[in-house]
């Protein structure tokens, strides 16, 4: 393990008091750093929204991102399962985990993942989300890998609580929600650029993404502007870049999705 | 839990609206709020009527004031939320942060009575519903249980909203479902979301039509609006511009 990266990173998850915090970027350096400094494949971070719903608020990988996502739609995972606890939840091959989570499981496997282990977000009493580390090959998490993600996961959550209930719970409360309504609105974009196009998903992030970069816009602002029909994203450059993308994808499936939660990263949510 | 706080603040909406002695409306979300959250007086606008929108609901003078003296003055809470997405909570208006933030607006609060606003944009991403705004005499933020409750009222009067904008409009409508509540505020809805922005193509109309057609097909045909959303994104549905009926052979 990276010892001056740990310490660096507990800096960082302490560091509440910077001007510009941002909820969102701060979820996600818990879940980037699981990924540099544990033995982890991904992770993805579940937090309570004020309405006291679970919302995927940060994942390493749209991949992540996706099981997140799944575990709410379907009700069920190891994500879940550690929240409603406030327990670690582990388990070393999800093959064997078919009578546990009959959708998570074989879903987490072909998404590439074998082993999954779920850290609660807890202080005392209160558990305010759930991190979940995945990986792809099969075994027990190294113990003091657990614990430093736990440790991990302690710090940032002493952190937003202090934030919650301290100096700044309006701020924090206002990022969270314009962050989810941010998500949203890119979904809209993705969708409506995909169907103009004849696109997956996918594709449609990347020109999206490609076109708030090289107009120096931010992401949401760009989906914003397209989905009110203000910004008509097409032209030659457009086609070129869709043309170029989807022999990408070819090469490289699923490349596109991992950019996708790096950039939404980048992008800062608003 | 959530789901048990979503019903009860239909139930105050709805008990509203018998008390008014009209059909459930957004209104009835306004004035239901403001015992349920726990703040002195509410207001609600809608698109139109001018950059600051239409005036729909408010539940006494000051809050009228409020809603005037942002479009008077052209600064505050509404217009920063309307800006950013998100809700706008200033727990008190006297400090500095705020007099920073609107140094016309805020000063001109305080003198109107006024400690603490609590601003909740109606949006579903690009669609834009209006504002619900709340404020309080006293400073303090709102406790987390009020603030939830807050952004479920603000929920329940986005959906009530467009439901009147889409009556109004006279196209097929996205009626209540079951028990009368609003249907369409899935919780897990990344899929919901896509089909909405594929659908402003398929049908050629703007974002918050195309939501409306999506749940008035999901309630005219019986079916859950994740599922339909599910197969519109997996283009194994779509929806044709006149009727929002599938082409044939295609359902």
């Amino acid at each position: 393990m990276d010892g001056q990266l740990l310490s660096d990173t507990f800096v960082e998850l302490t560091d509440t008091m910077v001007a510009d915090f941002d909820v969102i970027d701060f979820l996600h350096v818990l879940t980037d750093r699981s990924v540099q400094l544990l033995d982890v494949s991904a992770a993805g971070l579940l937090l309570a929204d004020q309405r006291g719903e679970l919302r995927v608020l940060a994942a390493s990988s749209e991949a992540a991102r996706l099981l997140e996502l799944f575990q709410l739609q379907n009700d069920q995972g190891p994500c879940l399962d550690c929240f409603r606890s406030g327990r670690p939840v582990t388990a070393g091959d999800l093959a064997a985990e078919a009578a546990r989570w009959p959708q998570f499981a074989p879903t987490a496997r072909q998404a590439g993942f074998a082993a999954v282990q779920a850290l609660p977000m807890r202080l005392r009493d209160q558990v305010i989300g759930a991190l979940n580390l995945f990986r792809a090959g099969t075994g027990a998490f190294d113990p003091g890998d657990v614990r430093v993600g736990q440790a991990m996961a302690d710090v940032a959550t002493i952190s937003l609580l202090h934030e919650r209930n301290m100096r700044r719970s309006d701020t924090l409360n206002e990022q969270l929600q314009t962050a989810l309504n941010s998500r949203v609105i890119i979904e809209q974009a993705k969708g409506k650029l995909a169907e103009r196009l004849g696109l997956d998903m996918s594709q449609a992030f990347s020109l999206l993404r490609d076109h708030a970069r090289a107009r120096n816009l931010r992401l949401s602002d760009l989906a914003q502007a397209f989905v009110d029909g203000s910004e008509p994203l097409t032209g030659p450059a457009a086609d070129a870049r869709v043309r170029r993308r989807t022999a990408d994808d070819s090469v490289r499936p699923g490349g596109g999705a991992v950019e996708e939660a790096q950039q939404l990263h980048r992008d800062g949510h608003d | 839990m959530t789901d048990s706080r979503r019903a009860t603040v239909w139930g105050l909406v709805a008990e509203q609206a018998v008390l008014r002695g009209g059909p459930v409306a957004a209104a009835d979300a306004c004035t239901a709020a403001v015992a349920a959250v726990g703040v002195t007086g509410a207001w609600l606008t809608a698109p139109g009527g001018g950059e600051g929108g239409h005036l729909m609901r408010v539940t006494d003078g000051v809050s009228e004031r409020l809603a005037e003296l942002e479009l008077t003055l052209g600064e505050g809470p509404s217009l920063d939320a309307a800006a950013s997405g998100g809700p706008v909570l200033a727990s008190d208006l006297g400090a500095r942060d705020a007099v920073g933030r609107w140094p016309v607006f805020a000063p001109a609060a305080c003198q109107a009575g006024v400690a603490a606003i609590f601003v909740f944009p109606l949006r579903i991403g690009a669609i834009r519903a209006g504002v619900l705004g709340l404020y309080r005499v006293r400073p303090g933020s709102l406790s987390a249980a009020g603030l939830g409750d807050a952004l479920i009222f603000a929920d329940t009067a986005t959906l009530l909203l467009l439901d009147a904008q889409d009556q109004a409009t006279a196209s097929p409508g996205a009626p209540a479902g079951a028990g009368g509540q609003p249907v369409g505020l899935a919780r897990h809805r990344s899929e919901i979301d896509q089909a909405t922005g594929m659908l402003t193509e398929q049908l050629g109309v703007g974002i918050a039509d195309a939501f409306a057609r999506l749940r008035a097909y999901a309630y005219g045909n019986d079916l859950r609006l994740t599922d339909v959303a599910r197969d519109i994104v997996a283009r194994r549905l779509r929806l044709r511009p006149d009727l929002g009926l599938p082409p044939d052979g295609e359902a």
